[in-house]
């Protein structure tokens, strides 16, 4: 039991670590990622939904009829999602004001959805627990490296919270602004996945 | 016929729980989300704009009607023993949505005292600058109400950031409308003040 | 004349895949084929709009009436998944040969942020009526045009010699970022 369990949690930080291995809820992760602070609370934010989410319906697996099981899931979590946008806004707001639309957009992201049906429908709530904190963490996780990446390069920067930066360049550096645009976003993530095959095949 | 009654029943306790759920969130969280903007958004730039002023501004805010839903009015009492007020508008249009500035304005002499960018999702070491340093609002100051102020490209007497143009153009957009407002409302806000 | 400035500002400038960053997973999904990616586009041009109107009308009949502003992400999500069904449904039974074409895409377009992204931009920007009916239709349309392009681009690329690493989804991603990148030459137009 706990082997499997740690199994599970610690396969969501490598083996199929989002959104590297699964490639899966792409949008955030190109579009939150130009400060290391916005990856850092996306992530987090997906986690909590996809823990929540995973554990209700773990729970609830039995009871719900097969052919509305996605509009349940949906409902679910959906219903998680409001309540991180509310607690956001409450609690840090700043950090809900740049991550903006993407937060309700959590609700349609494919990582949330794929976990529940793909692993929660047919497991148990704590190894449903132990797969969505797993696969949060290792969401999060990416989020903050290519974030890093993105942010060092194209601002000089790597910022973690609101305004608490932890390394700047010096000031002959140029920032790489491309870095941080729109395509900037698609050739970094590409390169780094080149990365990761290449440590990954051998 | 029992696998229908189930799905129906289902998704509607589901459904009904979910709502009832989200209806106690939201009451227990509109008063700290409220508190939330107006401390974290528009606070801090009430202080910049009016860091010498007699009252509290924020305490003493009010809302004003407009078209579009009320506005809040923060008045401010000058060192000088003049009144100003400050209110926030959006500028459409900005590289990553809109711009929200707050712009500072002297009732006396309808000149702006000083402007702020509150809120933004612009382009880090870009349109950013526009928040983190304040060089560019501050060519607004002791602009007058009436004067046009507009990017130089488009025959204003404003310079753009270099390399935030569309940034620049936004916030010139947002002064536009709180011109516009400041004409509109001004007889209504000093009936609320005096 | 402000309609086709919105239209095109939609289409180009604020591309919905390359410039907003939604519904990149269908991007990368339905891509590697030419005749995927124009039945994907389609199916989303025709559900987009759709949905576009329909959620403006919740939005401004039900939630923003009752101030039930809190349930926007549950209820649009729900419009989103129902009206998916009803035309999945639809098509099988009156238009088959649609259905042939479009049927394998709908269940894909519920996960679509594509979708509830627009949906929810055009609350955001808080459009009228005809607006959120041109600028559902033109993210559609961007979101069509980019995606038909990325495949023109992806075939070609699967003749190429690709180093092993950057195989598959690495090079589809940095051919994505340069397309990103002629796209934001059309910046300033509008």
């Amino acid at each position: 039991m706990a082997q499997s369990l740690a199994k599970e949690f610690t396969k969501g930080l490598w083996a199929e670590i989002p959104p590297f291995r699964l490639v899966l809820g792409l949008c955030p992760v190109l579009a939150v990622t130009t400060k290391v602070e916005n990856g850092l609370g996306m992530g987090i934010a997906t986690t909590f939904v996809l823990v929540f989410s995973n554990l209700l319906v773990s729970l609830l697996r039995n009871i719900i009829p097969s052919k509305v099981r996605i509009a349940c899931y949906i409902v679910i979590i959906a219903t998680f999602v409001t309540i991180v946008e509310l607690g956001m806004q409450a609690l840090v707001y700043p950090l809900f004001l740049k991550l903006g639309i993407f937060i309700p957009l959590i609700v349609v992201n494919c990582i949330v959805l794929g976990r529940a049906e793909a692993f929660a429908s047919k497991n148990g709530p704590v190894l449903a627990v132990a797969d969505g904190l797993g696969i949060g963490i290792g969401f999060t996780l990416s989020l903050a490296a290519l974030a890093a990446v993105r942010e060092l390069l194209g601002a000089g920067t790597i910022t973690i919270w609101n305004g608490v930066t932890i390394f700047e360049m010096g000031v002959n550096f140029q920032p790489f602004a491309f870095m941080v645009q729109a395509p900037g976003a698609f050739v970094a993530l590409g390169l780094m996945l080149a990365g990761m095959n290449l440590i990954g095949k051998k | 016929m029992r696998e229908m009654i189930s799905m129906i029943v289902v998704l509607t306790v589901l459904t009904s729980v979910s709502g009832f759920l989200l209806s106690t969130v939201q009451s227990v969280t509109k008063e700290p989300i409220e508190i939330a903007i107006l401390n974290i958004v528009q606070a801090p730039a009430i202080k910049e704009i009016f860091p010498e002023a007699e009252n509290d501004p924020i305490a003493e805010r009010f809302p004003i009607e407009t078209e579009n839903g009320p506005i809040k009015i923060f008045p401010a009492k000058l060192a000088d023993g003049n009144t100003a007020i400050a209110f926030e508008t959006k500028g459409k249009g900005g590289y990553g949505g809109d711009v929200g500035f707050m712009v500072g304005i002297n009732l006396e002499n309808d000149q702006i005292i000083a402007t702020r960018v509150t809120t933004h999702s612009e382009t880090p070491g870009f349109g950013a600058r526009a928040k983190d340093d304040p060089e560019f609002v501050s060519q607004f100051a002791e602009k007058s109400m009436s004067d046009n102020l507009g990017l130089k490209s488009s025959g204003g007497s404003i310079d753009a950031m270099s390399g935030a143009t569309v940034t620049s153009m936004a916030i010139t957009l947002a002064v536009k409308e709180a011109q516009r407002l400041y004409k509109q409302l001004k007889p209504e806000i000093l009936k609320q003040i005096k | 004349m402000e309609y086709f400035e919105l239209a095109i500002g939609c289409i180009f400038i604020n591309n919905i895949l390359l410039a907003q960053f939604l519904g990149n997973c269908p991007f990368l999904g339905t891509s590697k084929k030419m005749e995927t990616a124009v039945g994907m586009a389609m199916a989303v041009i025709f559900v987009l709009v759709l949905a576009g109107v329909i959620t403006w009308v919740v939005d401004a009949y039900l939630l923003k009436a009752f101030d039930l502003e809190y349930l926007r992400t549950v209820s649009f999500i729900l419009v989103i998944a129902s009206l998916v069904q009803f035309v999945e449904m639809f098509l099988k039974k009156s238009i088959p040969a649609l259905y042939a074409g479009l049927g394998i895409f709908l269940p894909l377009i519920t996960t679509n942020c594509a979708v509830m992204g627009a949906c929810l931009l055009n609350i955001s920007k808080e459009y009228g009526f005809m607006k959120t009916l041109v600028s559902s239709f033109s993210y559609a349309v961007g979101f069509g045009l980019a995606l038909i392009l990325f495949a023109g681009v992806r075939e070609r690329i699967n003749l190429a010699k690709v180093p092993k690493p950057l195989q598959d989804t690495s090079i589809a991603l940095v051919t994505a970022g340069v397309i990103a990148l002629t796209f934001m030459s059309f910046k300033g137009m509008v």
